[in-house]
């Protein structure tokens, strides 16, 4: 039998090559039609790739700061910034703190509506910023508004907020994350499960579909009380890995995209038809240190600060676009000091650790944490760390650690001496850089000494600006120069976009289609 | 037959029973195990410890291990899952929610593994002998050691990137909302009667589906082949010849039914894991289904999540071995005789 079947049988259902290639001709014409938006360049749409879904339609649950520009399509807040981070007039036409900061005059507009047709008023407002917070709902805004003890109602469109202590920072924290105004009376009717599977705010778009980790359709919201958009269709494609938004911006498949590779971002300058950008943005990254164990000798922190090689690390990382820092703020924010610098000084690293016992030959042991993949080259980041660190006599067992996880550990004291730390603050004050990252009453702060914490827990109450200003200058000084925090570099924003669609850069990295346009 | 396949089908159920608490316990066990605080990740990074403690006691998590697991058991049976920690919505109902798109794009990736495994298969059995034999193994062996996520990478850039054919984000185009009725997109774009709307969607499943139909495909070919070779060892084979068939009827008319058994059986088994296969090319095709959903569960430790879609892909598994068994039962005379 075996030779009947070694053999090669005569076949009978022979496909007949002219046939065969029939049959492709008839396949590759089923197939020939061109991705939808690869198409005729529509001017009235966009189409973008973005990284991450939303965690919730409930603006006012968590905090998200890579959500904040879709938010702000659906959902007005009080206060807004223009492009170089000012406070500006939004829902609210005026605001009024208190010289003691314990109170804030408030006038809305009386001409925003929200998608429903209800209008927006002082109601709204009490509801969002104070009956919400206090209702035991567990949002995330129940924490940056724990202090409103009451806001009186004197008509629609005026109110006053009252603060149980001094809030000096209450107009940044309205144009910050979570301050979003939701719609009492329908919120109360359909519940938050009804609220987040169709959101209703008032912003300068309508939510018309939404897939969960797929995409997000908008409509311009014609009844918008501010500058109309010009863009009528917005399409948020949730792409999440970096190869396929970079393949579906290439194919034109997409109009615009973001957090893609530095060195994609840079070949896409060279590309004809598209911009490629690396935009500083007020995100910093630093090193959340320990005042204890290894890193209760003051010698080692500062000796790990000067091993550091900031610049080298940009160039490496970032392409050279990220500002290496001193101070935990962003160049052009009111916390940043322009003539302060901590230099990158191997040598006085040496001497310092010498003078502690340490050296290349009897290292000063320490555990260093960071996340991989939470920001761009974060993990890369830290393994170059870890070598400059060999180099001067600090050796760094280096683990990963999810982001979530950073709270977890912190609370229960469980960080290691040094954790890489990516930390955004949109509004550009210093209360939300060193304020929040530096208070070790707040989980952020890995650094629990009250020498600096009780510096940056007095600043919260200061309610005259400039000497708070001042007094964070002061502070982001001192919290270097005694090794409380290693800033490292602000971090960059790269964007791909087909060069015909122009948008409004803002300091702080927010993409907004309300502001953009096909030329 | 139908009281055998209702014998069977009973049989399979009950046997069901044990491996999904089995895999309950398993699933229970090895996330408690995980050094995660269910209680702290669920809060607000802000929560005190006092509350963290109470939610720790709202959630059950002060019981005793064997107490907690039956009232996760009892909770599952239920549905009721927990609510997800990163998206604060009931886990049961986002993999509800996203259960129908994995299906259909599991279905379809089937059905092209299906027909490229069967297809292959014939076509490596017809070239056996010659000298394009070596050049099918090895095209295989090839074939076999690419996975999905690769192939998924490869069919964008070339259709989607460099040949401008296809699209590859989402199921649908911008311009298109999508209709809702059974969350199954290809059957509702017909119930809605929108035939644009569904060519549109079926262009979108083509390149995950092939992705994943190209990774699974291989091995069906080459079982496909090996059972062919078995087969024609057979007598029945010569006495056809004999007979004076044409070697077509054999293999298609004889051989085939014979060899398929087999096949059926590796095709069930491919299926679990091209179920579990669709984690990564949904991530990288922004397809909204239940793979998308545990990646991001697994990165931010949502255990809630984990343990929902763990449930349902055990499920699926044990519902498809139960299908293949009596597909194997209505194919198979020598088992129905038994």
């Amino acid at each position: 039998m075996r030779g009947v079947t070694g053999a090669r049988a005569p076949m009978t259902l022979e496909i007949r090559r002219r046939a065969f290639l029939r049959m492709l001709a008839l396949g590759a014409a089923g197939v020939a039609v061109r991705a939808e938006s690869a198409a005729a360049a529509d001017t009235d749409s966009v189409t973008i790739a973005w990284p991450n879904d939303i965690p919730t339609w409930d603006p006012n649950q968590r905090f998200s700061p890579d959500s904040q520009p879709i938010f702000k399509m659906v959902f007005d807040q009080p206060i807004s910034q223009d492009p170089q981070l000012r406070l500006v007039p939004h829902l609210m036409k005026s605001w009024e703190l208190a010289p003691d900061a314990l109170s804030m005059q408030v006038e809305l507009r009386d001409d925003a509506v929200f998608h429903n047709g209800d209008s927006v008023t002082t109601e709204d407002f009490r509801y969002t910023f104070f009956e919400r917070v206090k209702s035991g709902s567990r949002l995330d805004t129940a924490n940056s508004w724990k202090k409103v003890q009451e806001i009186e109602i004197h008509s629609p469109t005026k109110a006053t907020m009252r603060f149980s202590d001094a809030t000096p920072t209450a107009p940044q924290w309205m144009a910050f994350l979570g301050s979003y105004v939701v719609p009492k009376k329908y919120l109360e009717s359909v519940g938050v499960e009804g609220f987040v599977k169709k959101p209703v705010g008032s912003g300068p778009y309508r939510l018309v579909d939404y897939e969960l980790n797929s995409r997000m359709i908008f409509e311009r919201n014609d009844r918008y009380w501010g500058p109309k958009p010009k863009i009528a269709r917005v399409t948020i494609q949730i792409v999440k890995d970096p190869s396929a938004r970079i393949a579906a911006i290439q194919s034109g498949q997409v109009d615009l995209t973001v957090n893609v590779p530095v060195r994609e971002a840079l070949r896409f300058q060279q590309e004809a038809g598209f911009a490629g950008e690396l935009n500083p943005m007020t995100r910093v990254v630093l090193l959340q240190v320990r005042n204890d164990l290894a890193f209760a000798d003051d010698n080692v922190r500062l000796a790990a600060h000067h091993a550091i090689d900031k610049e080298a690390l940009s160039k490496a990382f970032y392409g050279g676009a990220a500002v290496a820092l001193s101070v935990p703020a962003t160049p052009g924010t009111p916390g940043y000091l322009a003539d302060f610098q901590f230099k990158h000084d191997p040598n006085r690293a040496k001497e310092l650790l010498a003078k502690s016992g340490f050296g290349p030959d009897k290292p000063a042991k320490i555990g260093f944490a960071s996340t991989n993949g939470q920001f761009p080259s974060d993990y890369d980041i830290a393994r170059a760390i870890v070598q400059m660190w060999k180099r001067v006599g600090i050796e760094a067992n280096l683990e990963v650690i999810e982001y979530g996880k950073y709270f977890e550990l912190n609370r229960g004291s469980k960080l290691p001496e040094a954790t890489l730390y990516s930390w955004e603050n949109s509004t550009g004050d210093p209360e939300m850089f060193a304020g929040n990252l530096l208070n070790p009453k707040l989980p952020f702060s890995a650094w629990k000494d009250m020498a600096v914490g009780d510096k940056v827990v007095a600043l919260m109450n200061v309610a005259n600006y400039d000497r708070r200003i001042a007094g964070y200058k002061a502070l982001n000084k001192f919290a270097v120069e005694t090794g409380a925090t290693i800033p490292l570099l602000q971090s960059v924003q790269t964007l791909v976009r087909k060069k015909g669609l122009t948008y409004t850069k803002y300091g702080n990295g927010w993409v907004l289609p309300q502001s953009m346009a096909w030329s | 037959m139908v009281a055998t396949l209702l014998q069977l089908l009973a049989r399979r159920l009950v046997v069901s029973i044990p491996i999904l608490l089995l895999v309950c316990a398993l699933l229970f066990a090895i996330l408690r195990v995980l050094p995660v605080d269910i209680a702290a990740m669920s809060m607000p990074p802000t929560a005190t410890i006092a509350e963290i403690e109470a939610k720790r006691r709202e959630m059950g998590l002060d019981q005793p291990l064997p107490q907690q697991f039956l009232i996760w058991l009892e909770d599952a049976a239920h549905g009721r899952f927990g609510r997800s920690i990163q998206l604060r919505r009931d886990a049961g109902s986002l993999v509800a929610d996203t259960l129908p798109a994995t299906i259909e794009l599991a279905v379809a990736a089937m059905v092209i593994a299906t027909v490229l495994g069967l297809g292959g298969g014939l076509l490596l059995f017809h070239v056996r002998g010659t000298k394009l034999e070596i050049v099918g193994e090895v095209a295989s062996t090839v074939l076999l050691s690419i996975p999905e996520f690769l192939w998924a990478l490869f069919l964008l850039f070339i259709f989607g990137v460099a040949l401008h054919l296809l699209p590859f984000t989402g199921r649908l185009p911008p311009e298109f909302v999508r209709p809702n009725v059974t969350g199954f997109l290809l059957l509702d774009t017909f119930l809605v009667w929108r035939p644009d709307m569904f060519w549109a969607a079926v262009k979108h499943m083509i390149l995950p589906a092939c992705a994943l139909g190209l990774a699974f495909s291989p091995a069906i070919m080459r079982v496909l082949r090996s059972s062919l070779l078995d087969v024609y060892q057979e007598d029945f084979i010569a006495q056809l010849r004999l007979r004076g068939l044409s070697e077509g009827r054999i293999l298609i008319g004889h051989a085939l039914k014979n060899a398929i058994l087999p096949t059926l059986t590796l095709m069930g088994v491919q299926f679990g894991f091209l179920f579990s296969g669709t984690l990564l090319v949904e991530v990288i095709y922004s397809y909204p289904g239940m793979g998308n959903l545990m990646v991001d569960a697994v990165r931010n430790a949502d255990l809630p999540i984990i343990q929902a879609v763990g449930l349902t892909y055990c499920i699926v598994v044990l519902l498809i071995t139960i299908v293949v068994d009596c597909l194997y039962l209505v194919l198979n005379p020598k088992l129905r005789a038994r």
